[in-house]
């Protein structure tokens, strides 16, 4: 089995920042102005007294032209929280590679989150879920057997609710028949922004060809015989191409960020690739794409 | 539920090598994807999902399975407990040679024969036919219990050259192969001889037609030195006079003419310098087979005899006196064996010559074996014999107690003492010396007779450890036995070749000559009906083979394809 690369991953995390949503949810006392009111230098409303308000919020401005008790309302200022769902099921652990990749990349995730002040969540639905708040994260990511006999969009059923949150990461080869759409939506709620790591096998993005095989599949473990020609791998691309689309459909639908990685690249190499787009920087020039 | 040929049953061992291609595709290197879905194609995923996919091989070789046990089945010929029940007609048909005629007018007799037997077939509705070939051993043309088409196929080929024969074996065969009570059809050309009593069932169908003909009723060469010469009896069987004109093709080409007159017969005796075959020819009439003959060299064969020391000067001259005149006899060589010895008593010559012991006088004539061929025309009455001791082996010729002949393995024993006797002064001493020459010379190989007609058997003789075949035009087979033997009948005529170990030994013709045959005035067309009221018999075979398992075969091929190419 092939361990994850932490060093690799502490070197990915120099120098990049998740890119955080302008009005997140809720979350601790931070940088980022909140939907909720509080204590921040920023002007929200004016309101009159309420017995019990905070009277140093009053405006006596306002109540000497007025001579009423007129409250300033501030808006609060927090720290967004982030949640990383990390896809547990087996087609994640097809090859070595994909499976170290997806925790790679599931802890360069969190640790960013870390560093950031935020609030790491980690939901790993394996066959176990296991859920992880804050430094356990790592420990949890260490440790997660890939092993869900299901899709993600079914293993999210059984395991803990999604919590509301300003960030949600999810990282998943996202390869599997239950509708997109719905699962995108599902993912997207209670989060005020929502980034798809697809993470893929070289094999998922273009599959080598030869004689006759038993493709197993890695979750249901169906079987299908198939002589592996030239025509039969086309066809095989085309498909994926058409399930990519209906991705980018889905995401695109609830504004959703799509990230896709070969698991084929090293962490260093995808954090200034193809997961740049989650990042402050990359991320604007994405949202203005 | 039955077979008609289980041997079909065998190709169900093809099951094994289907069932092993099966579990070895099985046994494929599986390859874990992410996404199986990815690689269904649309029918697939619209039809039924994942499931079909699974389904599909089972059901491919449970197809391939059925389509075998169809193919066993059709093979094995599957036959249930029900059959239909075919009519079945056993046809005799007159195998002789003057079945071969071709009558001035209509068809010639065989044809004739072939039609009567489709309208046979199509009248009586028959679905099987058995076809019996009379001759002196009767034979079965098709069947028994044949489709009735191919019995009439079979029937096309066949060329009666048969000689004249009993036609009621054959009957009495059909009768059997047509169940003992059921009717049988007898095709031939002419009344039966009178007294002939065929089996009640048998219906008598003539169709010959009387006819003019010339024949050749015998014909014999011999060939002396560098002449041959050729002996023809021409008979005629015509209603009036004619003049025949009888042509030879051999070395020096002859045309003879004779006039005959009805029911005459006369001898053409000519002689050709050189070798090789000779044929003779009649001009074309109803019956051409007769009318032509080809006559093989059939050279004498010289006998090499030898005498052996120790004989007395009055035995010797006697035997010396005989070999003087004695024709196709030669001495034999110092260095090369003879075919004939003389020499004393105890010499183991052929013929041992001497009386010992105390010598009796006798007088003919004497006890002899009966048709034994040392004896024929020996004649001892009035002949003086002295004779000694009696010799060892079984007595010949014997006068009261004292053997005077004896003949023991093949030496002939002469308990004489010629002396005393007056034997070698009588025509009886070159006669019995003549008859053991001839006995000499047909214990040769090879055929005693070169030209031989029709019906008859075939002396040839054969030494031990050689392998014999015999060659003709109707193929090849074994002669067996050593010694003299005889062959029955050959049939067809034309030359036949016996073969030593691959090598030729000797050659014969069968001539188609025989006057039995050759007299078509009496033949004629005639019905006489079965004197017992038969029908048409039932046969409960023959149930034509099913087509069911072979249409089940197809449609499951097909489908079987149909499920193997939507996987592609």
């Amino acid at each position: 089995m092939r361990e994850v690369d932490q060093a690799a991953v502490e070197r990915a995390c120099a120098g990049v920042a998740l890119a955080l949503p302008n009005s997140p949810h809720r979350g601790r006392v931070g940088e980022v102005r909140a939907a909720s009111v509080g204590s921040s230098m920023e002007i929200h409303d004016f309101r009159s007294y309420q017995p019990g308000d905070d009277v140093r919020q009053m405006d006596w401005n306002a109540v000497a032209r007025t001579g009423e008790l007129v409250l300033r309302v501030r808006q609060d200022e927090v720290s967004p929280r982030v949640e990383v769902v990390l896809d547990g099921s087996k087609s994640m652990a097809v090859s070595e590679e994909k499976a170290a990749r997806a925790k790679e990349v599931a802890l360069l995730l969190c640790r960013l989150a870390a560093r950031q002040g935020l609030d790491p969540t980690l939901l790993i639905t394996a066959q176990a879920p296991v859920r992880a708040i804050g430094a356990s994260c790592q420990a949890a990511i260490l440790r997660a057997e890939l092993d869900a006999r299901d899709s993600l969009g079914d293993s999210l059923r059984r395991a803990p609710p999604l919590r509301p949150c300003g960030l949600r990461l999810v990282v998943s080869d996202f390869l599997f028949e239950s509708p997109l759409e719905a699962l995108a939506d599902r993912l997207s709620r209670d989060a005020s922004a929502l980034g798809l790591v697809q993470l893929l096998d070289a094999e998922d993005l273009d599959p080598s060809g030869g004689v006759g095989a038993r493709l197993l599949d890695a979750e249901s473990g169906e079987a299908l015989e198939r002589v592996l020609t030239a025509v039969v791998l086309e066809s095989y691309r085309q498909r994926f191409s058409e399930h990519q689309r209906l991705l980018c459909g889905a995401a695109f639908r609830v504004r959703a960020a799509l990230v896709v990685a070969s698991a084929e690249e090293g962490i260093e190499r995808l954090s200034r690739t193809a997961l740049a787009p989650l990042f402050e920087g990359q991320a604007k020039e994405a949202r203005a794409r | 539920m039955s077979f008609g040929f289980p041997l079909g049953l065998l190709s169900l061992l093809s099951l094994a090598p289907i069932l092993a291609a099966y579990f070895l595709r099985r046994r494929q290197k599986p390859r874990t994807v992410s996404a199986v879905f990815l690689w269904r194609t649309k029918s697939q995923r619209a039809q039924a999902g994942p499931r079909l996919q699974r389904f599909s091989r089972e059901a491919s070789i449970l197809l391939e399975a059925l389509a075998v046990v169809a193919a066993a089945l059709f093979l094995s010929d599957l036959r249930f407990g029900r059959t239909v029940e075919q009519r079945h007609l056993v046809l005799v048909v007159d195998g002789s040679l003057s079945m071969a005629a071709r009558p001035p007018t209509g068809k010639p007799v065989a044809e004739r024969v072939r039609l009567e037997a489709a309208r046979l077939v199509e009248r009586e509705r028959v679905g099987l036919l058995t076809v019996v070939e009379s001759g002196v051993h009767p034979r079965v043309l098709a069947g028994p219990q044949v489709e009735a088409t191919r019995a009439l196929a079979a029937l096309e080929k066949w060329r009666p050259q048969g000689p004249a024969h009993d036609l009621v074996p054959a009957a009495q065969l059909g009768k059997e192969l047509a169940g003992g009570e059921a009717k049988v059809h007898l095709l031939t050309d002419g009344p039966l001889p009178a007294g002939a009593a065929l089996p009640p069932e048998v219906e008598l169908t003539a169709l010959g037609q009387p006819a003019d003909n010339l024949a050749l009723v015998s014909a014999q060469r011999r060939d002396e030195g560098e002449l041959a010469v050729v002996t023809v009896r021409v008979a005629s069987y015509c209603g009036s006079s004619r003049e025949v004109a009888v042509r030879f093709e051999g070395p020096s080409p002859r045309l003879e003419t004779i006039r005959l007159e009805p029911g005459a017969t006369a001898a053409i005796r000519l002689s050709f310098p050189g070798a090789g075959p000779i044929s003779v020819a009649l001009p074309d009439d109803a019956l051409i087979e007769d009318g032509r003959a080809r006559l093989l060299p059939s050279p004498v064969q010289k006998v090499r005899v030898r005498l052996l020391s120790g004989l007395s000067a009055a035995e010797a001259a006697a035997v010396r006196r005989f070999l003087e005149v004695a024709p196709g006899v030669l001495p034999a060589q110092p260095d090369s064996g003879a075919d004939l010895t003389l020499g004393p008593e105890g010499s183991g010559a052929t013929v041992q010559l001497g009386a010992k012991g105390a010598l009796k006088s006798f007088v003919g004539p004497f006890f002899t074996q009966k048709h034994h061929p040392l004896l024929e025309d020996v004649g001892l009455s009035g002949v003086l014999w002295t004779a000694g001791d009696n010799p060892n082996g079984r007595p010949v010729v014997t006068a009261g107690d004292t053997v005077l002949i004896s003949e023991e393995e093949g030496a002939l024993r002469l308990n004489l003492e010629l002396s005393r006797s007056n034997v070698q002064r009588t025509a009886a001493w070159p006669v019995l010396l003549g008859n053991a020459v001839r006995r000499a010379r047909l214990s040769s190989p090879g055929f005693q007779k070169r030209q031989l007609t029709l019906g008859e058997e075939v002396p040839v003789v054969t030494e031990p450890g050689g392998s014999y075949t015999l060659e003709g035009p109707s193929g090849a087979r074994a002669v067996l036995g050593a010694g003299a033997v005889t062959l029955p009948p050959l049939s067809p005529p034309g030359t036949y070749r016996l073969l030593r170990d691959g090598e030729e030994v000797d050659a014969l013709e069968v001539l188609a000559i025989d006057p039995r045959e050759s007299d078509l005035r009496d033949r004629g067309a005639a019905r006489l009906p079965a004197k017992a009221a038969a029908g048409i018999g039932l046969a409960a075979l023959a149930d034509r083979r099913a087509v069911w398992p072979l249409v089940l075969l197809l449609v499951l091929l097909l489908a079987d394809f149909s499920l193997t190419a939507r996987e592609r």
